[in-house]
């Protein structure tokens, strides 16, 4: 029983230890929980390995947790023993997270760097963890495409028939773009989406997959489609990777913000390392060499991007005109809604 | 102890791994199909049958089913016409390639469900083989539209679940005894009356074996429907995937699954009267 | 021209022949039985002439029409099959139907000759039975009655009593055999068991490695055996080697044997066609004798068995159970009639 002892002594002597001994002296492994591929690939070498070397006696260990929902499934199992410490998801889903108490409140007194995060990227967490990136939707484009398309309403061009993929709600992509064709139709989703249903019926039969797997991007690179939706980073990200094969456009008739925010896993077995963790990742200089990498928009606002990197995300001042205010909780209450009128009106027609 | 009282013993480790791997998660299951769903998707602890009641008077369930039902009676009936010939000719060849032609009829078993439906695409996609090959040959303009809706995955499941049905119908075949059928050639009956005759009639077992497990595994799968349907297809393994992992609503996921489970049990047991009864 | 006939079959699987050379010609009404240990090709002829395999060279003709490449299904036989091959998922009278009803025989009609067939093997009333509710005996009923409501051209019987127990196999070979001559029907049969082929056929071809040995009546083969194969396969008989003694006559025992032999070559004697004397007893006319020690003497119910030892061998006489059995150890002479007496020539080893 020498074993049991030990870890025992242990860890009353770390609770016994002094906050700012504990600070000082940051060790152990905390677990982090986001999205697979490319994503993991560019957040740490961007943010994660910086970590480590300011920390050396931490290690982060990148759990790729499958889409956001998924995630939150997989917190919400371990209620009792978190396996995660921080979790870096969709914020549809991280409020469920909060409102079932999975997730800590970070609070200005502990966080001092929340001050610096813009009043949107606050917002989008309320009390609970805020927002870590911003992307917003696009139309991804195979670049040989004659002629591009340029705004939104292209997309109903009667050459484009056989070659559009979307991915239909309840994907967030589909609740988005919902919201994009009724602005473009000069609606409010908050009021109706019977115009986003009328146009969108008229798209479906060009329609080729409601559900594209694995993603637009790959189903344009490999020739299925011309077009798909498509979410700014990755786009932009894929481009660069192919030398240009796809285009990412953000239409001119408006745009949603995805946003995707920082969780402190409620009971982190490591929550010294888990919150400097969390700090660190909306801290200017995460913020800045993450954006520069991967092209999500940075929610600190004092973080100094540049310029080049700043035009291809939805930050730049021109881009942020263009967003349709968009609060997902009041999506997220519509989305069973939505879901069964797409399900009968738009893919009913497309079929 | 004697040994036939230790004999029990040999289902310990099955009965421990379902415990662990099967029965405690469907506790877990049932537990959630009676919790609530808050506005925005928070799971709220309860002890009601609101999920229950409002998915269960949900119109959408029962196209789910009628849909679930159809797909997989069309994907096993297509199966059946493809693996019945193949199963024959493998119980019946003399062939020594006979081995090789047996691992070749199953080799998709061993092949990946997702690996063989990309495959699927490349073959029925707009550019894929069949559509270029008609389009080439000049019997279609247009590329028929082959994936991403109902057509796509009832091919893709077929094909799926023949390897299963060519080793069920191999396993039911004991009765098909060859003398039999020479007797009925001897009586004056031709080859293909023969077959009607005797050779189908006594292969019903072995038809209904392979027809109920190729049931049950179409109702159940969701790989081809999901990537072959294009988001067209809805059937209850979809759905419950969708509600639990996109939707994070575990309830409803919960009732589908268990309403999935009870129904695909009452088809087993309806199959097993039908079975026993041909076997008569 | 025969009836049925046979010319040169021949039926190869890769290397291994499984017939060699098969011709026959058989009457009308005729039985015949192909009789051979397995193995030597009876069962391959009697499917080559149902149609069931193809054979690679030869003819069939029936009736004066070539049938070679008839398909089995225009060949109208009757095949009578070993295992009885009964449809388990039709009722009695449904198998027997079946032949009349794939010859589009009226309902009434195939109800009316049912009804006689199973009159004619005894099981009316059984016609609403499951096969697997008969006995053996009761299945191979239905089998024959199933395969001669069809009135086939040729009668095939394939093993047909080997899986019965003694006793019935007895009761069915005559039931069969009166049937067959009642109604006059020309078969085939085929068959393992000397007893069966000589009980239910007029004559018997003894088969051996896919070739007819010999062809003729029970007598014909019983009594002249033309190989050394049919006298060995067909009933008992005593295998003396042949020698020559100092004058370089044949000898056995080394006792002269009045019979011309070659070199290499044995003598053959029926047991029951020997008779035992004393030793003193002069040797008659026509009689062949050897002299030798009675070993012992066997009762086997009908017959006694006297196993007679000599210098170089043994041999056994069968004597009528009636008569005195010689003493054990005694000297004694074993004579026969000189016409009894066989020689085949040894075959190479």
């Amino acid at each position: 029983m020498l074993t049991r002892r030990l870890v025992v002594q242990t860890g009353l002597a770390t609770i016994a230890m002094p906050a700012v001994l504990r600070a000082q002296t940051l060790s152990g492994q905390i677990t982090l929980m986001s999205y697979a591929g490319i994503f993991q690939d560019n957040y740490t070498k961007a943010v994660i390995e910086p970590f480590q070397q300011a920390h050396p006696g931490v290690k982060v260990n990148f759990v790729p947790g499958g889409s956001s929902a998924q995630m939150v499934g997989s917190v919400r199992a371990q209620k009792a023993d978190p396996q995660t410490d921080v979790v870096i998801m969709d914020v549809t889903t991280s409020s469920i997270g909060n409102a079932e108490g999975l997730f800590e409140k970070l609070m200005p007194a502990e966080f001092p760097v929340l001050n610096e995060l813009l009043p949107e990227a606050r917002a989008a967490g309320g009390e609970f963890g805020p927002a870590v990136t911003f992307d917003h939707l696009v139309i991804v484009q195979d670049s040989s495409l004659k002629p591009q398309l340029a705004k939104l309403a292209d997309l109903w061009r009667p050459d484009l028939k056989g070659g559009i993929a979307l991915a239909a709600p309840p994907n967030i992509q589909g609740l988005a773009l919902t919201a994009m064709t009724e602005k473009m139709e000069g609606g409010d989703y908050r009021k109706s989406i019977d115009a986003a249903m009328k146009k969108l019926k008229e798209l479906a039969p060009g329609v080729t997959t409601f559900d594209p797997n694995p993603d637009g991007y790959s189903l344009i690179l490999n020739g299925v489609a011309k077009v798909a939706t498509g979410w700014n980073a990755r786009a932009q990200l894929y481009s660069d990777q192919t030398g240009g094969k796809i285009n990412a456009l953000l239409p001119p008739e408006g745009s949603v913000f995805q946003i995707n925010t920082i969780n402190l896993t409620a009971g982190s077995k490591n929550r010294a390392a888990a919150a400097a963790f969390v700090a660190h990742a909306l801290s200017q200089g995460a913020q800045k060499a993450f954006t520069e990498r991967m092209f999500y928009a940075p929610t600190n606002g004092k973080a100094e991007i540049e310029a080049k990197a700043l035009a291809r995300t939805a930050a730049s001042p021109e881009n942020r005109a263009r967003m349709i205010p968009v609060d997902w909780n009041e999506i997220l209450k519509m989305r069973d809604q939505w879901n069964n009128r797409w399900r009968r009106e738009v893919i009913a027609a497309g079929r | 102890m004697t040994a036939s009282r230790r004999l029990p013993l040999l289902l310990v480790p099955a009965t421990l791994f379902l415990f662990v791997v099967y029965v405690w998660p469907s506790l877990g299951l049932f537990r959630n199909a009676f919790n609530e769903v808050g506005p925005t998707g928070a799971m709220v602890e309860a002890w009601s049958l609101e999920t229950w009641r409002a998915t269960l008077h949900d119109s959408f369930t029962i196209e789910l089913t009628l849909n679930s039902l159809w797909l997989s009676s069309m994907a096993t009936l297509i199966a059946l016409c493809m693996a019945y010939p193949v199963s024959l000719f493998l119980f019946r060849t003399d062939s020594r390639f006979r081995g090789l032609l047996a691992v070749v009829a199953i080799m998709p078993m061993l092949v990946s469900g997702v690996v063989r439906v990309f495959g699927w695409l490349a073959i029925l996609g707009d550019r894929g083989l069949v559509n270029t090959t008609l389009q080439s040959l000049g019997l279609i303009t247009a590329p028929l539209r082959l994936v991403f809706n109902w057509t796509g995955v009832t091919i893709g499941l077929a094909e799926s679940i023949m390897p299963y049905m060519i080793l069920a119908l191999l396993a039911g075949f004991g009765r098909l005894d060859r003398t039999l059928e020479e007797a009925a050639r001897s009586l004056g009956a031709s080859p293909w009356r023969t077959f009607w005759r005797v050779t189908l009639p006594l292969s019903l077992p072995a038809i209904a074996l392979a027809a109920g497990l190729g049931f049950v595994l179409s109702m159940s799968a969701y790989i081809t429907p999901k990537l072959l349907g294009g988001g067209r297809v809805f059937v209850l393994a979809t759905e419950i995937f969708e509600q639990a992992t996109t939707n994070t609503n575990w309830p409803v996921a919960s009732v589908l699954a268990i309403y999935t489970l009870l129904l695909l049990l009452a088809l087993l047991a309806l199959s097993n009267l039908l079975a026993r009864r041909l076997q008569r | 021209m025969s009836y049925l006939e046979l010319s040169g079959l021949q039926k190869r699987y890769g290397n291994s022949v499984a017939v060699d050379d098969v011709s026959l010609a058989v009457e009308q009404g005729e039985s015949v039985a192909l009789l051979g240990p397995s193995g030597c090709g009876k069962t391959t002829t009697l499917r080559m002439l149902a149609g069931l395999i193809e054979p690679n060279r030869g003819t069939m003709t029936l009736d004066g029409s070539e049938i070679t490449q008839l398909p089995a299904h225009k060949r109208n036989m009757g095949y009578v099959f070993q295992s009885y091959a009964l449809f388990p998922h039709l009722s009695v009278a449904r198998n027997i139907a079946f032949g009349l009803e794939e010859r589009g025989v009226g309902r009434a009609e195939i109800a009316k000759r049912v009804e006689e067939a199973l009159a004619l093997v005894r099981l009316a009333g059984m016609e609403q039975r499951r096969p697997k509710e008969l006995s053996g005996g009761q299945q191979q009923r239905v089998a024959l009655a199933r395969a001669l409501v069809i009135q086939p051209s040729v009668l095939l019987l394939d093993e047909s009593l080997s899986n019965l127990d003694a006793k019935l196999r007895d009761a069915m070979r005559h039931e069969i055999r009166s049937i067959q001559r009642s109604l006059g029907i020309t078969t085939l049969l085929v068959t393992h068991d000397q007893v069966e082929a000589l009980t239910m056929c007029d004559r018997i071809a003894v088969m051996h490695r896919g070739r007819i040995a010999q062809i003729g009546s029970a007598e014909d083969i019983y009594e002249r055996p033309a190989t050394r194969f049919v006298a060995e396969f067909v009933g008992r008989a005593n295998v003396l080697p042949i020698q020559r003694d100092a004058q370089g006559r044949a000898a056995v025992w080394g006792q002269a044997v009045p019979v011309e032999a070659a070199a290499n070559a044995d003598l053959f004697v029926r047991p029951q066609r020997m008779r035992i004397v004393p030793a003193s007893e002069p040797t008659g006319d026509g009689m062949a004798r050897l002299t030798g020690r009675v070993l012992r003497s066997v009762f086997v119910g009908d017959h006694v068995e006297v196993l007679v030892e000599g210098a170089g061998g043994q041999l056994t006489v069968e004597m009528p159970s009636g008569m005195a059995a010689p003493t054990e150890g005694g000297e004694v002479a074993v004579v026969w009639p000189r016409a009894e007496s066989r020689v085949f020539a040894r075959e190479a080893p």
